[in-house]
């Protein structure tokens, strides 16, 4: 260690003018790589790229060709209609023209373009209709061709809306009050342009309705603005706290410039150096320069305020820093370790942007470590010897009663004469906080990082108040090819056979014999395939081999035989059975009955709903026909529509996979939670006709496996932080116990804070997960200054009670000074419009606040009431070994 | 006259007389357009034929349709005629019946029904436009029966050494999605090669295109005629990636088939001209 210090702190003085044009280009170098930065805002990389969930969803998202969507929703609470009276409905109108032709040249696929996908916008001009024509008619339309002129006309738009279960509260809320545009986007990252555009249009537009412009890739696009702005003003806002902070307690200018340039440089190294890498900035790593701002600045305060309480003319300042560097290198370098070792153990969390903040924290609190024991002696041989002269004079000029001073001797008394009920207090803290943790919630929600008043959230808030459901999640269920046919099987098939052979018989009265060739082959047949399905097609080209120098009407028999079989195999097609699509209306009706989802949807919907409509639009045909061919009939007529691809997005062209649409009146992942395990539930309870295998997907149920991840993973990496940090305690103080003392404070105060959150019911979600195990080695700093000096202290006094007033003096004083710089320096965070950004600020405040209030309540207060435990093995006043660790800083 | 139904259910057919004409260089616009309709649609009496349709979307997923065409001509004057479409492929539609009586004056809509054997219902179908997707393929109905030429407004874009480039732009374009459409129409056989339809901003969505063309013999007032037929026809969706191929085989002309084959009470008991 000594050999290290030596050569650093040696070269720093005597090269400072290469050191400090060093530190300056890499600075430059790493600054150099800014502008390359890439935001990264897609909720889906909070997850790992190879995580089944994910890649589950994306499989999805392809196969049922679903795309980002903005939402444009309209309100109108001023009309009686809602937004369905003739003005609002030709706003509508015109937006729909609008921002169905929103396309622009492709920026990442020359040739290609890029922008709204016209044929999947849902807007009242551009769905189809279908209704009852007048007796045995049935119409097409489209569901509004051209806006209404007048009230009557503007009220049947409304009602042929809400009479499509596939439309109604989706389209269209219950109320009729407000309506949503959905516009699916070829490429989220031409959301901004798209956002853009209808902003402009709509405030042409300047109808008395209100609009609101939602949807995932809008609210991704905002958080990236808010991230920069966030850079650009929490952080210069923070550092202007800080100076302000220190300039109050030091009044030297001269001072306070070297904190600001190291963390500056820090931070432009360390954000660098993560860009340059490759990693894009993430709503965690956004924060990397307030982080880095107070914790980079804290050392040089430690160093130079030493150094002008220690510094004579006569010593001189070379020789006056390398006395400070040597006594300040070991205390400087474990509270850097510490804080670090903090920071890296969010690499232990299953959270991949969570990781990267974590290795950038810690490389920057290194980085400020190491420019602090290179730039501040080089600094120092800078400054002018006149300046210092006057500095250090008045540095000397002793204590001045000032209300900290008097604040901190009263509470030192305290902690001496009632050092037991300080104690009990704290305990009774602490199970009140332990009871809290119990109550904590879990939860995560999108839409809430923006604050009220931010218009993503005012347009959740808005929608929501009109709609059952603006967030979807879905539930892809999947049939399985059934194997080689079994004995059974083919039994039934003949038995099949013959009876439609029989039935036909009136018609192709040859048709019976025929089938009778057949079934005496069906057994061999059956042992040439693989599958069923297989089987079938086998049978199938035996019956065109058979049937093709046929007679006319042996050609026809055959043809029917061959209809039999080949209808067999669309029965094989898990979403054409109408079992299975009486299943699917079951589950649905099950989860939206008791209100796990607001509404969903699926083909079961689509099959009932053509179904009504081609018989004669009466309620109660609204059912799943009989038999495979009418659910087909209803599906072909689906098709026969100006959308037919809109089927593709709820069952894929196998009809072996569907997707249920399942929506939720809100954004929480407890929601999702309960919605998961009632389908669970539901499906282990209820027997489907047929195997069906069930999963997950959609960004909001991808929002559900993080916050799984939030819980257990940073549990791991707390309690890996907690041990790194505890061994380093251990070995600092060559005693355990010393060791497990000094995490006493940070240990109360974490279960303090998460005990509030549970108290005052705030969910725990990300920001909190992540603070847990980042604020350990931010606050046991305290209590390492504060035991290393009592330990010191202690040496000289040879007993507690004489040692307590002189910790109360200047030790605590510089600690309370250090917890005001730190925490204070995350206040500004409070300013940006993010909440994640908000609750960091104010939960780092409170730790950081709480863990400075409680090491010097608690730590004294245990030393009082066990001196003899802790300083039994300490020695009496005698003589300090040359390498004991010495005191930390005298801020 | 004389033209194939194939062609017309492609839009994209062409006869010799109108090769003849095209070559006589003193055709207008307007005359292209009504001569390449007409090969289009209406060459022979009727016909018959069969036809396989492959429709794969952008991911590489395919299904299959497969069904019977029957039409015949009201008259020779390129007018109203009458198609019977008899589904076998999927099994789950089949005998499935379409059937329209369509009518060349703009003032009138076309006459269509629908037999669905499954849920054992005779429906006639009162539609807002013929552009709805024809049995969920990249067809639309309009691409089968026709687009009617009165409802474009057309203009000679250039002319290649191959084809005349016409560009049709509708008189009522909120009775469309496309703000215009390019036909090329081959100069030697006045056949209809390619569509391509574009949006209002100027962007191409949507390509259909013939890609086989054979000649059918038959006969006509007892003599033997060949008339181009398109027999195999793809239509793409740009937007979205998906393309549907139809293949057209058995295809004959002139057969006789006879008028009450088209009338209501064949959609549940189809002709065996249109179940073979």
């Amino acid at each position: 260690m000594r050999g290290l210090k030596t050569t650093l702190v040696d070269f720093s003085i005597c090269h400072y003018k290469l050191v400090l044009l060093g530190m300056g280009l890499l600075a430059l170098l790493a600054a150099a790589f800014l502008p390359l930065a890439v935001m990264d805002t897609d909720p889906e990389n909070m997850l790992e790229t190879n995580e089944p969930a994910r890649v589950f969803h994306n499989g999805t998202k392809r196969d049922f060709a679903l795309s980002d969507v903005i939402v444009v929703g309209v309100i109108n609470d001023h009309d009686p209609d809602g937004v369905f009276n003739p003005e609002t409905l030709a706003h509508i109108y015109e937006l729909t023209e609008f921002a169905r032709t929103l396309r622009w040249p492709s920026e990442e696929d020359p040739g290609q373009s890029a922008g709204v996908i016209e044929a999947d916008v849902v807007a009242p001009s551009v769905v189809d209709h279908m209704s009852q024509g007048g007796p045995g008619v049935i119409r097409f339309d489209w569901l509004m061709p051209e806006p209404p002129t007048t009230r009557a006309e503007a009220h049947a738009v409304r009602d042929r809306a809400l009479s499509n279960p596939l439309l109604a509260g989706h389209m269209v809320s219950d109320d009729g009050k407000a309506l949503c545009i959905y516009l699916p986007l070829t490429d989220k990252l031409v959301s901004y342009r798209v956002y853009t555009a209808l902003q402009e249009r709509i405030a042409e537009l300047d109808g008395a309705e209100a609009y609101h412009i939602a949807g995932l890739p809008v609210a991704e696009a905002a958080i990236g603005v808010e991230m920069f702005s966030q850079m650009a003003t929490a952080s210069p806002l923070a550092m202007v706290a800080i100076l302000t902070l220190l300039l109050l307690f030091f009044r030297k200018w001269v001072l306070i410039v070297v904190p600001m340039i190291i963390a500056t440089v820090s931070i432009l190294a360390a954000m660098g150096l993560m860009i340059a890498l490759g990693f894009p900035v993430h709503i965690l790593s956004s924060m990397l320069p307030i982080f880095l701002m107070s914790i980079a600045m804290v050392d040089s305060v430690h160093v130079l305020s030493e150094f002008f309480d220690v510094y004579t003319p006569e010593k001189g300042r070379r020789q006056t820093i390398k006395e400070v560097m040597n006594t300040l290198f070991v205390p400087m370098l474990y509270t850097s370790l510490t804080t670090a070792a903090g920071f890296l153990s969010l690499t232990l969390a299953p959270i991949p942007p969570a990781r990267i903040f974590g290795a950038f924290l810690c490389i920057g609190v290194m980085i400020a470590w190491l420019y602090t024991i290179l730039f501040v002696p080089a600094y120092i041989m800078l400054v002018p010897e006149r300046l210092l002269r006057r500095f250090g004079l008045s540095a000397q000029q002793g204590e001045r009663q000032t209300w900290l001073t008097r604040v901190l001797r009263a509470l030192g008394g305290l902690t001496h004469k009632h050092a037991k009920l300080v104690l009990a207090g704290l305990a009774v803290v602490i199970v009140l906080a332990i009871w809290g943790v119990t109550q904590i919630r879990v939860n995560d929600n999108y839409a809430r990082r923006f604050v009220v008043g931010h218009p993503i959230r005012d347009a959740d808030i808005a929608l929501n108040e009109h709609f059952r459901s603006i967030y979807t999640a879905y539930v892809v269920l999947e049939g399985q090819a059934p194997g080689k046919p079994t004995r059974s099987d083919i039994d039934r098939l003949e038995q099949d056979l013959v009876r439609h052979a029989g039935q036909m018989a009136g018609e192709y009265p040859q048709a019976p014999a025929l089938a009778k060739q057949l079934t005496g082959d069906l057994a061999r047949l059956a042992g040439t395939g693989e599958t069923y399905d297989g089987f079938l097609a086998t049978v199938i080209e035996s019956i065109q081999t058979r049937s093709i120098h046929a007679s006319d009407e042996a050609f026809e028999a055959w043809q029917e035989l061959e209809g039999f079989f080949a209808l067999e195999r669309e029965k094989l097609k898990t979403f054409k059975r109408p079992d299975v699509l009486e299943y699917v209306a079951g589950l649905q009706a099950h989860m939206e009955q008791a209100g796990f989802v607001g509404r969903s949807q699926s083909v079961a919907d689509v099959v009932r709903k053509v179904n009504q409509e081609l018989i004669d639009g009466r309620p109660e045909n609204y059912r799943i026909p009989a038999a495979v061919p009418g659910v087909a009939e209803c599906y072909m007529q689906y098709q026969q529509s100006h959308r037919p691809h809109d089927l593709w997005h709820l069952v894929t062209p196998d009809f072996q996979r569907a997707t249920v649409w399942m929506q939720f009146a809100n954004g929480d992942s407890q929601s999702t939670k309960a919605a998961v395990k009632a389908l669970d539930d539901y499906l282990r309870t209820h027997t489907p006709p047929v195997p069906l295998q069930h999963n997950w997907a959609g960004l909001h149920y991808i929002n559900l496996v993080l916050e799984g991840r939030l819980v257990w993973g940073f549990l791991w990496s707390f309690f890996g932080s907690f041990l790194v940090v505890f061994v380093m305690m251990s070995f600092l103080f060559r005693s355990p116990l010393w060791g497990l003392l000094c995490m006493a404070p940070l240990t109360v105060t974490l279960i303090a804070i998460y005990g509030a959150t549970g108290l005052i019911g705030k969910d725990y979600d990300l920001p909190i997960a992540v603070l847990s195990a980042l604020s350990i080695g931010m606050a046991v700093d305290f209590a390492i200054h504060f035991l290393q000096r009592s330990r010191v202290s202690y040496q000289r006094t040879g007993s507690w009670k004489a040692t307590l007033p002189k910790m109360f003096g200047e030790p605590a004083r510089a600690i309370s000074r250090n917890v005001l710089v730190i925490a204070i320096g995350f206040l500004p965070l409070l300013t940006a419009p993010l909440v994640p950004y908000k609750t960091t600020g104010l939960m780092l405040f409170a730790i950081l606040t709480f863990s400075g209030v409680v090491t010097l309540l608690a730590l004294p207060a245990v030393l009082t009431v066990a001196e003899g435990v802790f300083f039994a093995k300490i020695e009496r006043p005698a003589a300090v070994p040359a390498e004991q660790p010495q005191a930390a800083s005298q801020v | 006259m004389k033209m194939s139904l194939f062609i017309a259910v492609l839009s994209l057919g062409m006869s010799l007389a109108s090769i003849a004409a095209a070559d006589s260089n003193g055709l207008t616009v307007e005359e292209i357009v009504q001569k390449a309709n007409h090969m289009a649609l209406y060459q022979g009496r009727d016909g018959t034929g069969k036809v396989t349709m492959v429709i794969t979307d952008r991911q590489g997923r395919t299904r299959q349709r497969q069904f019977n065409m029957l039409r015949k001509d009201d008259g020779d004057a390129d007018q109203d005629q009458k198609y019977y479409v008899f589904f076998q492929r999927p099994a789950d539609v089949r005998k499935m019946v379409f059937m329209v009586h369509k009518h060349a004056a703009l003032t009138q809509d076309d006459d269509r029904w629908l037999y669905m054997p499954g849920l054992d219902l005779v429906k006639r179908i009162a539609a807002s436009d013929k552009r709805t997707s024809f049995v969920g393929s990249d067809f639309l109905y309009e691409d089968i029966s026709g687009r009617n030429p009165a409802e474009d407004t057309h203009e000679m874009v250039r002319m290649t050494d191959d084809y005349y480039v016409i560009r049709n732009v509708p008189k009522q374009p909120k009775t469309v999605e496309f703000a215009y459409y390019l036909a090329h129409i081959d100069r030697a056989t006045l056949l209809p090669r390619k569509l391509e339809y574009f949006t209002k901003g100027d962007r191409l969505y949507r390509v259909v295109e013939s890609s086989e063309i054979q000649s059918i013999t038959a006969k006509e007032n007892g003599k033997t005629v060949t008339y181009p037929t398109v027999t195999k026809s793809i239509a793409r969706d740009l937007e979205n990636g998906s393309t549907s191929e139809m293949t057209f085989s058995r295809v004959r002309y002139n057969v006789g088939l006879k008028e009450s084959l088209f009338t209501e009470r064949y959609l549940r008991r189809p002709p065996r001209e249109a179940i073979r």
